[in-house]
């Protein structure tokens, strides 16, 4: 029914491979995990490569009538590489008096803080680092600690502008972060569960059966109005159009990364990318059966819905007018918070009656 | 307008809409020392320590409401600033207010307390000309910079001299980083600009912010100024003055701008424009205002989108078809140099079948890309949300501040040269003028945007004249002396309705073939000064938005 879903995490099948036997030391385990981290750290970056100097250009071209990048190799793709070779060999500028270290941190931490997120994320055929019981609590709670990168970097760089992207990057989270642990919340209330296998599993039973096809019992089926409210949360989560209020580059520069150049600045675009596909891959996880799908393994599955978020942030951000700031927080805290309110009663009263 | 009250003629305006002077020079009284005969109109000669006075009675008793513009100059023996002023029911019942200061002590009235645009025109009149205006508010230099030495267009300005100033002389912009009452202040000071994604050039905004609302806001300009006066009083009027207006408001407003010339050449000089080329003067002019609106909507768009978005894609690729046809007409994609005076340059290009099916594919194509704007742009919440009720300027805020243009009707202040004070083609064609109420940015987009329906309306018409036009009577050119030598003291001011609201000249001939006075009346410069009244109290981003609805090129603005 659905592909190859193995519950060993990926460190014990790394292990296996290894030689390790079943029962690893810690040495052992951190050797098998370190490789399994590095291994999901590289296909998300080499992702991350794909869409940010190329994808997006592509995407963003086809919106507007345009060719976009198509001179250096097929379709342009070696411009990856030139445009890394660009960005790593210019000069890292210091500003003065900047807030040191914090002003080299906060790169490092709104990058990082996204990659980790995937740590507990299944991909399919096996591809699942850790599967602990509070999954999805951890992914929050690390896609949430980019927050702080953004406010040290927005403070740090002793610019008025980043510090004003600063500030509405926590003005931001306040508003979109609790109706996203809502919606996420109506979720588990379904899936009886935070685990993050738990809940793909509970995904996996067949909803309806409509003329020989079996369709799944995807949340997104089951309950499309938590879907709809995510996936805006999702956009406010990662700073896209038309909630792209901390950079906004026509009214504040470039918010938190006015002063970031060269390696930093590379680390900080990264770092947005990532949390994209990070926000995919949650909803992937929490309304698109995650890894499963028909006839093409879990792993492809997987990165396809995580593109198909990606190409939607991308759209979004091609037709829609940013919201202003004050307009946000009222969404945020007057639409939002009360629509997921509303959902997660809604689910809580039919998971409580019918089941 | 009918539902109005019927209002009370104003004092010295005739029952036939023109103005009787002699009423007005009673109403004027003891501040009146002379007359002077200008082509446009005639002016009054006042006392400078009377001219709020007289400026007052006329703005309050005649009905003049409109200050057009304020034009300064030297004379051997004196100092002048010209008062021009209009009324916005009728822009062609004008008077001027000439005042006159002695070379040694050259103090007038400001005239700032009746005309709120005064305000900047006598900062530019003081820094370029360097007549000194009692009471007003900020008499500081606007184009040049604080420590310029001398007044560039005075007498005895020395442009050989170096401007050698020490450097902790020179007023760095980004020095006074921490300004309001001190330690204490809530308040933040922020330089948007001058290098800032969403100036629309080298605009510089002094902006003090209360947390994210602004508190005040003053632009500073002159970045871009590059001495055009000066340049066109060193040209002749025939040939060398021309080039010139196409660099003023730069972004295809082009034969607009060069007809705000013509215009005021030919009615100084008294030439007689063939009536074929004033057809082909409407289309091409009409054209030029498409894509100057075109471009005014990518960049709004992008202004308010936050990115380069499909909208401001799209709207570039529409103004590329006007380009294409304007390069076909001109051979210029920017700098068109289409007009001479007296005429255009050459006629239509032949074959001109092709060339009118070109034109006419574009309009046939249009309302199908207008209601994709519409669809796009003016129809989305995340937009109205945005530009609805952002950036008001009351109409009577506006009207003092000199605002005209698209501004204007955005405001619902109904003023259009084109209909009001009639030149070129447009009085026997059919179109309309365009107001909304609304007072705001949206307002401002949506005049915009049905101008340009209207634009293409007015084309259509002079396209199926120029079709039917008999071959023998296609007179492109009048005939104009080889060299044009108005009669001294001959004075003018004349404006035409450019893409941004009114453009003036003035010019004063002293019997060469070269202007003793040229002085540009942009309308952008004006609609500029309205910046603080739109976003005081709002948010950054409606700074932003309201900087992009006014328009405005700085090429113009600091000329």
């Amino acid at each position: 029914m659905i592909p190859a879903q193995t519950q060993t995490p990926l460190p014990d099948i790394i292990g296996d491979l290894l030689g390790f036997g079943t029962e690893m030391g810690p040495g052992e385990t951190f050797i098998a995990s370190f490789i399994g981290a590095a291994l999901v750290g590289t296909l998300m970056l080499t992702m991350t490569a794909l869409a940010g100097p190329w994808a997006k250009r592509k995407i963003t071209a086809a919106f507007t009538d345009r060719y976009a990048v198509n001179r250096i190799g097929p379709a342009g793709l070696l411009i990856i590489v030139a445009d890394a070779v660009r960005l790593l060999s210019k000069e890292l500028i210091v500003p003065e008096g900047v807030d040191r270290p914090a002003w080299d941190l906060a790169p490092i931490v709104i990058a990082s803080s996204a990659l980790l997120g995937f740590a507990v994320i299944p991909m399919g055929n096996g591809i699942h680092l850790a599967d602990p019981e509070a999954g999805l609590v951890y992914v929050f709670a690390v896609a949430s600690i980019a927050s702080v990168g953004l406010v040290m970097a927005g403070y740090a760089s002793n610019n008025k502008f980043s510090m004003l992207g600063g500030l509405r990057a926590v003005a931001q989270n306040l508003a979109y972060e609790i109706p996203l642990v809502l919606i996420a919340a109506s979720v588990v209330l379904f899936a009886g569960s935070l685990q993050m296998s738990e809940i793909v599993a509970a995904q996996a039973e067949t909803l309806v059966s409509l003329g020989g096809v079996a369709i799944p019992s995807w949340y997104v089926f089951v309950n499309p109005f938590a879907f709809v409210l995510f996936m805006v949360a999702n956009l406010m989560e990662v700073g896209r159009n038309p909630f792209d209020i901390p950079e906004a580059p026509t009214e504040i520069v470039a918010g938190y990364q006015t002063e970031y150049s060269s390696a930093y600045f590379v680390l900080i675009y990264l770092g947005e990318f990532i949390h994209i596909f990070l926000g995919g891959a949650i909803i992937a996880t929490l309304f698109l059966g995650g890894p499963a799908g028909p006839v093409l393994p879990g792993i492809l599955w997987f990165i396809i819905k995580i593109w198909a978020v990606f190409l939607f942030t991308q759209w979004a951000r091609s037709a829609l007018p940013r919201l202003r700031i004050d307009q946000l927080i009222e969404v945020g805290w007057k639409g939002m918070l009360v629509l997921a309110l509303a959902n997660l009663v809604l689910t809580a009263v039919i998971v409580g009656v019918i089941a | 307008m009918s539902l109005e009250e019927p209002k009370a003629t104003d004092v010295g305006e005739a029952p036939d809409g023109t103005v009787d002077y002699a009423e007005l020079e009673a109403l004027l009284g003891d501040a009146v020392i002379g007359r002077e005969e200008h082509v446009n109109a005639p002016a009054f000669v006042v006392r400078p320590d009377e001219v709020q006075e007289a400026l007052g009675a006329l703005r309050e008793e005649a009905g003049f409401d409109y200050c057009s513009c304020v034009t300064a100059q030297e004379y051997e023996d004196r100092y002048e600033s010209i008062y021009h002023l209009k009324k916005y029911d009728d822009p062609t019942q004008e008077v001027g207010v000439v005042v006159p200061t002695t070379r040694d002590e050259p103090i007038s009235q400001s005239g700032e307390a009746v005309y709120r645009t005064a305000d900047w025109h006598e900062r530019e009149a003081y820094d370029l000309v360097g007549i000194e205006y009692a009471d007003h508010p900020d008499l500081r230099r606007i184009l040049l910079p604080e420590t310029w030495q001398g007044h560039p267009l005075g007498k005895d300005y020395n442009p050989e001299k170096p401007q050698v100033v020490p450097f902790r002389e020179n007023a760095n912009p980004l020095e006074p980083d921490q300004r309001g009452d001190g330690a204490e202040s809530d308040t933040m000071f922020i330089n948007i600009g001058p290098h800032h994604p969403a100036t629309h050039g080298v605009l510089h905004v002094e902006t003090v912010l209360d947390g994210e609302q602004i508190a005040d806001v003053e632009p500073d300009i002159g970045y871009l100024h590059r001495c055009e006066e000066q340049m066109c009083q060193q040209s002749t009027y025939r040939h060398q003055i021309m080039p010139y207006p196409d660099r003023w408001d730069y972004v295809s407003a082009g034969i607009l701008n060069e007809w705000a010339y013509a215009r005021a050449a030919e009615d100084m000089a008294d030439i007689e424009v063939p009536e074929y080329a004033q057809v082909i003067r409407t289309m091409s002019a009409e054209l030029c205002r498409i894509a100057s609106h075109m471009l005014a909507l990518g960049t709004f768009a992008l202004d308010v989108f936050g990115d380069f978005t499909a909208v401001f894609q799209y709207a570039f690729r529409d103004r590329e078809v006007v380009q294409d046809i304007l390069e076909d007409l001109t051979g210029q994609r920017l700098m068109f140099n289409y007009l001479r005076l007296g005429g255009v340059a050459w006629d239509i290009p032949e074959p001109r079948e092709e060339f009118f099916e070109k034109v006419r594919d574009f309009l046939d194509g249009l309302p199908k890309k207008t209601q994709e704007y519409h669809n796009l742009i003016t129809s989305n919440e995340i937009f109205q949300l945005r530009c609805v009720n952002t950036g008001e300027l009351p109409p009577e805020v506006a009207k003092q501040y000199g605002a005209t243009g698209p501004v204007a009707r955005g405001s619902g202040v109904d003023i259009d040269l084109r209909r009001d004070d009639p030149y070129g083609y447009y009085e026997e064609l059919d179109w309309d003028v365009i107001t909304e109420d609304g007072c705001d940015n949206y307002s401002r987009v949506l005049v915009r945007m049905r101008e340009v329906e209207e634009s293409a309306k007015i084309i259509e018409q002079c396209v199926d004249l120029l079709e039917e036009w008999p071959e023998e009577e296609r007179t492109i050119q009048a005939n104009v002396p080889r060299t044009l030598k108005p009669d001294p003291d001959t004075e003018i001011y004349r404006g035409v309705e450019a893409a941004k609201g009114e453009l003036g000249i003035y010019m004063r001939s002293d019997g060469t073939d070269k202007p003793a006075r040229f002085k540009i009346r942009s309308p952008c410069f004006c609609n500029l000064h309205t910046l603080r009244e739109m976003t005081e109290g709002e948010y950054i981003p409606d700074l932003i938005a309201s900087l992009g609805s006014l328009d405005i090129v700085l090429g113009e603005v600091d000329r």
